[in-house]
C-alpha cells in the first residue's frame, strides 16, 4: 500500500487534489481511497486530505499517521505546529513543498530530516489558471508524478472527470489540463515501494460513557471574550502591511475589518493584530489611499 | 414630546466611522470564514448594543462564533436549535423579569435579549415562533444575518435564496437553467405585517446607517427586528477581499434596499440615486455565473431586473 497525505488550507482545493489523485490511481489499475479531514473551521483554516492506493483491496481506514508521501500545498503550514504537517514522517518519507525556496533552504529553515522535493506550483497555477493558491490540479499532478505509477493520460482523464462535476467551463478545464501537463513534466519521479501489508491495526477498546446530569455534560463556558486565545493569524497566506507614510488615519480599515483586528492607536493610526488577522485583505482593498500593501507570508523569511 | 425625543437622538447620531465605539465587543479568533460579511454586521451591531446582552444564537454559520471552550462575547450566549432562538429569548426574558420582580435581581443587572440567526432559521424553520413572539410583543432584538442560503452545511437553498442563484440544492441544469426558480421571500414584508415597533435592513458596508439604527432600537422596547445582508465569499463565490464591494453593489443596484419601518412608515435610509443594472452585482459572483456563460441568459437577468424595478416603483416619489 502507498499512503499519501495532503496539507493545505480550506479553499485551496486540497480535497479536490486528493479526489483527482484517487481517480487517477483507480484509472491506472489501483484500488484507491481518498478523503479529506477538517474540523468546523472554514476557508483559510488548515486541512488535510488522505489517499491510499494498493493492488489489493484497501481495508485500512482513518487518517494516515505514517505517510509515504506528504504533499504540502501551503508552505505557511510548516511554521504552524497545530497543522502537524511533518507528523509521522522520517528520513524515508517523500515530502513535497510548494515553495519558491530551494530544497536546501527549505530543509535548513524548517529543520527537516531529509531533502524535500520543491517546485513553485503557485507560479504555474498563476500562469495557467490565474489563481496562485487554487492548487487542486497542480498538487494532484505532483502526487501522481512522485508516485511514478500513474501515466499522464490517466491523470488528465481524472482531472476531466473530477473538475467536470463542478461548475468549471470547458476553457477552464482545458487550462487545468495544460497546467497538469507542465507540472507533471517538471516534477521528479520516484519508483516508491508499495508495502503490501496493512499497518498492524487492531480494534480499539470500546469506551462506555458514564451517565451524568446535563449540568455536567452541557458545554458551559464561564469565561468572557476568551476567544482571543485562539490565534487565527496562521490562516493567512498574505499579509496586509500598512504604509504609515501614506496612511492618513481615516479609520476606514478599522471600520471594515470583520474580525475587529484593527484598532486605532493613540496617534489615530491603525494597527493590525497579526495574531488574529485571517488575511481576508478587505483592509487593503478598502483603503482609500491605497496605503496597505499585500505581502505573501512565506516571503517573510527571505 | 415626540419632537424632543427625536431631537436628542439627532444630537447623538453617529456621523463618521471614528464615532463608532472603539471597544470591540466580539473578540477575534472565531472560526468563521475570512471576510465574513455577517460577522462584520454583527460586530458593528454589538459595538452599539454593548456587553449587557444575552445572545440566543440559532444553529447556523454563527455556530462557529463560539467554539467550546471559547466564546468571543463579553455577554452571555445561549446556543439553540435552528427553530429555537426566539422561544429561548422568551424564556430568558421571562426569567430575567421574574428574577427582577420577585427575587431581588437589581434593575442594573437586566440584560438586553438578542436573537442572532441566519436566513435559513429566520425564513424557514424559526419563522412561526418569531411570528408568535412579535405578536406577543416580546421585548427583544432580532439580528438576522442573511447570506441567502444554508451556509453552514454547504450552501443549500433557503427561503432567502434569490432568483437565478446556484445553490447545492438548486443547481442550474438544462431543465432548470436559472438555478433557483423561486424569488427571495419578502421577510421585511412578512415582519412588517406584524406591525413591530422597529424593523430595519442594514448592510455591513454602511456602518454609520447600521449603528444609528441599532442605537435607535436600543432605546425602544418590544420586538426590534434587523435583516443584515451578509455577503458570503465562500457560498456566493467571490474573493474575501471583495465583501464590501459586493455589499455596496447590492445597495447601488437596488437589489438590497436599505430601509426602516417605524411609526407605520417605510423609509429608505440609503436610497440609490441612480440604480446600477443588476448584472453589475450578479456578474461578480460564482453563484450567478451560469447567467453569463456559456450562454448569456438575458431572459433571467431581465426578470431579476424587472423584479427590482417593480419594487422601487412602489416607492417612486
Amino acid at each position: 500500500m502507498l499512503r499519501i497525505r495532503l496539507h493545505g488550507r480550506g479553499g485551496q482545493g486540497i480535497k479536490t487534489a486528493s479526489q483527482i489523485l484517487g481517480t487517477a490511481a483507480h484509472l491506472a489499475g489501483y484500488q484507491a481511497q481518498d478523503f479529506p479531514l477538517y474540523g468546523a473551521e472554514r476557508r483559510g483554516a488548515p486541512i488535510a486530505a488522505y489517499a491510499r492506493f494498493s493492488k489489493n483491496i484497501v481495508l485500512e481506514r482513518g487518517p494516515i499517521a505514517q505517510p509515504d508521501i506528504v504533499l504540502i500545498g501551503d508552505e505557511t503550514l510548516l511554521s504552524d505546529p497545530m497543522a502537524a504537517v511533518t507528523q509521522g514522517t522520517d528520513a524515508s518519507t517523500l515530502i513535497f513543498i510548494n515553495s519558491r525556496h530551494t530544497s536546501h533552504d527549505l530543509k535548513q529553515h524548517y529543520q527537516l530530516e531529509s531533502l524535500p522535493v520543491q517546485l513553485d506550483i503557485s507560479e504555474l497555477c498563476q500562469k495557467y489558471i490565474q489563481k496562485p493558491m487554487i492548487l487542486s490540479t497542480a498538487l494532484a499532478a505532483v502526487g501522481a508524478r512522485l508516485m511514478g505509477r500513474i501515466d499522464l493520460h490517466h491523470l488528465l482523464q481524472a482531472i476531466r472527470e473530477e473538475l467536470g462535476q463542478g461548475r468549471l467551463g470547458p476553457e477552464k478545464i482545458a487550462a487545468n489540463l495544460k497546467l497538469a501537463e507542465e507540472v507533471f513534466q517538471k516534477a521528479p519521479s520516484f519508483d516508491l515501494e508499495f508495502s503490501e501489508s496493512d499497518a498492524g491495526f487492531s480494534a480499539s477498546r470500546l469506551v462506555t460513557l458514564e451517565r451524568r446530569p446535563p449540568v455536567d455534560s452541557a458545554p458551559l463556558i464561564f469565561a468572557t471574550g476568551n476567544m482571543a486565545l485562539r490565534k487565527t493569524g496562521n490562516w493567512r497566506t498574505h499579509r496586509p502591511v500598512i504604509n504609515y507614510e501614506e496612511c492618513n488615519g481615516c479609520a476606514i480599515c478599522y471600520a471594515r475589518c470583520p474580525e475587529g483586528d484593527i484598532r486605532m492607536d493613540t496617534n489615530d493610526k491603525p494597527v493590525i493584530d497579526y495574531d488574529h488577522c485571517k488575511g481576508c485583505l478587505i483592509c487593503a482593498t478598502e483603503c482609500p489611499k491605497h496605503a496597505i500593501e499585500i505581502l505573501r507570508e512565506v516571503e517573510s523569511w527571505n | 414630546m415626540k419632537a424632543t425625543i427625536s431631537d436628542s437622538l439627532e444630537e447623538s447620531k453617529y456621523k463618521k466611522v471614528t464615532d463608532l465605539n472603539p471597544e470591540e465587543e466580539i473578540a477575534p479568533g472565531s472560526a468563521l470564514c475570512a471576510g465574513c460579511g455577517g460577522l462584520e454586521g454583527m460586530r458593528l451591531a454589538m459595538k452599539v448594543l454593548g456587553e449587557n446582552t444575552l445572545t440566543c444564537n440559532a444553529a447556523g454559520c454563527f455556530t462557529l462564533i463560539s467554539v467550546y471552550p471559547f466564546t468571543p462575547l463579553k455577554g452571555s450566549w445561549l446556543y439553540t436549535t435552528m427553530s429555537g432562538p426566539v422561544p429561548a429569548a422568551q424564556g430568558v426574558r421571562d426569567a430575567l423579569d421574574i428574577r427582577m420582580q420577585k427575587h431581588g435581581l437589581p434593575k442594573a443587572e437586566d440584560l438586553q435579549v438578542i436573537v442572532v440567526a441566519g436566513d435559513g432559521s429566520t425564513n424557514d424553520m424559526g419563522l412561526s415562533p418569531t411570528s408568535a413572539a412579535i405578536h406577543r410583543n416580546l421585548d427583544f432584538i432580532y439580528f438576522c444575518y442573511d447570506n441567502e442560503a444554508y451556509g453552514n452545511t454547504g450552501f443549500q437553498h433557503s427561503g432567502a435564496s434569490p432568483l437565478g442563484s446556484y445553490t447545492m440544492t438548486s443547481p442550474n441544469t438544462p431543465e432548470h437553467p436559472a438555478g433557483s426558480e423561486q424569488t427571495k421571500k419578502d421577510l421585511f414584508g412578512i415582519w412588517m405585517a406584524h406591525n413591530p415597533p422597529y424593523l430595519a435592513t442594514v448592510s455591513p458596508r454602511e456602518p454609520i446607517d447600521l449603528s444609528n439604527k441599532f442605537k435607535k432600537a436600543k432605546g425602544m422596547k418590544g420586538p426590534r427586528l434587523f435583516i443584515c445582508l451578509s455577503p458570503c465569499p465562500t457560498g456566493w463565490g467571490f474573493d474575501p477581499k471583495d465583501t464590501h464591494l459586493i455589499a455596496k453593489l447590492a445597495v447601488d443596484t437596488g437589489i438590497f434596499p436599505i430601509k426602516e419601518f417605524v411609526d407605520g412608515k417605510v423609509i429608505h435610509t440609503k436610497r440609490p440615486r441612480k440604480r446600477l443594472p443588476v448584472e453589475k452585482y450578479l456578474e461578480r459572483q460564482k453563484r450567478f455565473q451560469h447567467l453569463f456563460a456559456p450562454k448569456r441568459r438575458d431572459d433571467i437577468i431581465a426578470q431579476i431586473q424587472s423584479n427590482v424595478d417593480a419594487y422601487w416603483e412602489q416607492y417612486d416619489e
